[in-house]
């Protein structure tokens, strides 16, 4: 072979690669409503910006006949590029070839972008599309995924981690998305689950569509383990591009600024018209949009344990990661699922140094057996945990109720929150006056000749005399109470003037939290 | 396991089936033999859901603990007391429309539908202790 014939097979050779497992199954994989591993690469990333790594791997294995099928790449293209100019590494499984299953050289692929992500701080991007574990390949598939996962694990807190589902992901291939730090699902086409129906069905005799067991809706309403869906693939990638947009490149890196092209002095009015009088609950999310910049939210699990709403906005053109009680939807309260949402959310927050804000009007923590069986204890405890450990800027600004625990879990001043601002309508308390007014004023309600205006007196005087901003501000947990219209400005002092913050903690290991 | 009675009231007869679901609790469901009944069945006894689906389906009573299958159940988020009940059986409601209001958590607490349809059932009244999980109305 001469020369150029060597150049000219290498061409060859490429173009072939580029075909992945074959027209025929590109078409298949199209007829889903799926794109093949190069085409999302090419859709994710800026336009000829991603370069490939791994080209020609392919699996040494010859069992069951396994040189028949092999095909150079193994099932995944690896590589890095940018997006919107900033450095991104990716693997995006294959399913075109050998249905993307994993062996030891797809995940030593993987691995090996992973690495490359660590050493160079860049976000790592795993597109998975795959039929599982290679079985022809035994052991050699499954310590594949044990590699990944603690990847996974070394990467968490170092650079960001997003997973997307686009398309089957059974079995331990579910363990690294759940090790990450976003999951993205895209609907229809993507599922994710331990034990697929069948084997639910030989065990248990349960009857269950793969979309009830592991669709995008399940996980992002029922289980929580994936943080957003998409209608399709396009609308997916532009959410992970959104979401990137928020995030820096690494646990050292400063966080990407924006031009701030909204007044820091901007009053918000409307905030009046927002909050109702009385009991009746209102949308948080409206109160976020009037205090962030340009009324742009990214919302983190937006249909998962939506009395907290979790989202990363821009404040003076830098990220914050907001965290906020939801008075429309369980009255806002803290539960399993909402203390186990926030205090993931605080974590990466803490982990990037992305300061937070929250917006605290929360009843308590939610009553009931069932809570209580299933451990709110321990669950809400990992709150308490989050906001004591975070020591990235913590603001708190208390718009309504702040009552008994869920009060000091949601970043009050006792868990170390640099700032915290109240409304004049806070109401920071034990308990309700109600409920306060029975237990304190028991004996006068009891003994007066009009027990029910004494009561009635009582819940008054409570009211007066604690569940009030004043007092809360009077020993210091409050640091000053605002007009609620001028939010924005207190809050975008206070992160310019916690720019420079420092906190040490003392030297361990690692904390426990409980989990 | 479902149990079948014939019962007669004033000369009307209705047959029974009696349901026991979990924790002990018993779901009734009244339903008019059609053929057994003289001609003008009206139904008396109990209140049968006018917009119920199908009248040959399992109906359930106007305030139970369960709706018929096939309706949509919206239950309560959590516990507390029902404040107000704002539509009646047959209702027909939209997406987002107010069905009640929960007094919990020192809030009053407006639960929606999830869905178009009409009311099959309403299984509160104003003043009704909800734990979380009760159902509160039901919607076909």
């Amino acid at each position: 072979m001469t020369f150029v014939d060597k150049i000219n097979d290498l061409q060859d050779k490429k173009q072939k690669l580029e075909l992945g497992g074959g027209k025929e199954r590109i078409a298949t994989q199209h007829e889903k409503g799926k794109l093949t591993a190069r085409e999302r690469i090419n859709k994710l990333f800026d336009e000829g910006s991603f370069v490939e790594v791994g080209t020609f791997a392919e699996t040494s294995c010859i069992d069951f006949d396994m040189q028949k099928k092999k095909a150079p790449g193994d099932g995944v293209v690896t590589g890095y590029g940018t997006i919107n100019g900033r450095p991104v590494f990716a693997a995006a499984q294959d399913f075109t070839v050998i249905a993307g299953s994993l062996g030891g050289m797809h995940a030593k692929k993987i691995v090996n972008v992973m690495n490359m992500a660590a050493k160079t701080g860049a976000p790592f991007i795993a597109l998975n599309d795959s039929g599982g574990a290679r079985i022809e390949e035994g052991v050699e598939a499954l310590g594949g995924y044990g590699d990944i996962f603690k990847m996974n694990t070394m990467l968490s807190g170092v650079v960001p981690q997003i997973t997307v589902i686009m398309g089957p992901c059974a079995g331990g291939a579910s363990y690294s998305p759940a090790l990450s730090d976003f999951v993205f699902m895209v609907e229809n086409t993507a599922q994710m689950f331990i034990t697929g129906p069948s084997v639910i069905q030989a065990i248990t005799g349960e009857e269950v569509t793969m979309d009830e067991l592991g669709g995008a809706k399940i996980h992002t309403t029922k289980s929580g383990n994936a943080h957003r869906s998409f209608e399709n693939e396009d609308q997916c990638f532009d959410g992970i591009k959104k979401l990137l947009s928020f995030l820096p490149d690494n646990n050292l890196a400063g966080l990407p600024q924006y031009e701030c092209t909204d007044s820091l002095n901007r009053t918000a009015e409307a905030i009046y018209d927002l909050i109702p009088e009385g009991k009746s609950g209102y949308d948080v999310k409206s109160l976020i949009l009037q205090i962030v910049d340009n009324a742009d939210i990214f919302e983190i699990h937006p249909d998962f344990a939506q009395n907290v709403v979790t989202c990363f906005a821009r404040i003076n053109g830098k990220t914050v990661g907001i965290v906020a009680n939801q008075p429309n939807v369980k009255a806002g309260c803290l539960d399993i699922d909402a203390s186990d949402k926030a205090a993931r959310f605080v974590r990466f927050c803490d982990s990037f140094n992305v300061p937070l804000v929250t917006l605290t009007d929360v009843p308590g923590y939610l009553p009931g057996k069932d809570q209580e069986y299933d451990g709110i204890i321990r669950h809400g405890a990992k709150l308490l945990y989050a906001f004591s450990e975070a020591t990235v800027p913590k603001i708190n600004v208390i718009t309504g109720k702040a009552y008994g625990g869920a009060y000091i879990a949601m970043n009050s001043k006792h868990l170390g929150a640099d700032i915290v601002y109240a409304w004049p309508s806070a109401e920071i308390a034990v308990m309700g006056p109600d409920g306060a007014a029975n237990i304190i004023f028991r004996k006068d309600i009891k003994d007066s000749s009009d027990p029910v205006q004494t009561r009635k007196d009582k819940i008054q005087e409570y009211t007066d005399k604690v569940t009030n901003p004043y007092v809360a501000a009077s020993k210091g947990f409050v640091d000053d109470i605002i007009d609620p219209a001028q939010t924005r400005q207190y809050v975008a002092a206070a992160l310019e003037m916690l720019s420079s913050k420092s906190e040490a903690r003392p030297k361990k290991k690692h904390g426990n939290i409980p989990l | 396991m479902m149990k079948k009675f014939l019962i007669s009231v004033n000369g009307n007869q209705y047959e029974v089936e009696v349901e026991e679901v979990g924790n002990g609790q018993s779901v009734q469901s009244v339903q008019p033999i059609r053929v057994a009944a003289p001609a003008p069945a009206a139904a008396p006894a109990a209140k049968a859901p006018a917009a119920a689906p199908a009248p040959e389906a399992k109906a359930a009573p106007a305030v139970s603990k369960s709706a018929p299958a096939g309706a949509e159940k919206v239950s309560a988020p959590m516990p507390g007391t029902i404040l107000k009940v704002v539509v009646d059986q047959g209702s027909v409601v939209k997406r987002g429309d107010v069905v009640c209001i929960l007094e919990a958590m020192k809030m009053e607490n407006e639960i929606v539908a999830p869905k178009d349809g009409t009311i099959a059932t309403v299984n509160v009244q104003p003043g009704a202790s909800v734990n979380a999980g009760d159902i509160l109305v039901s919607i076909a």
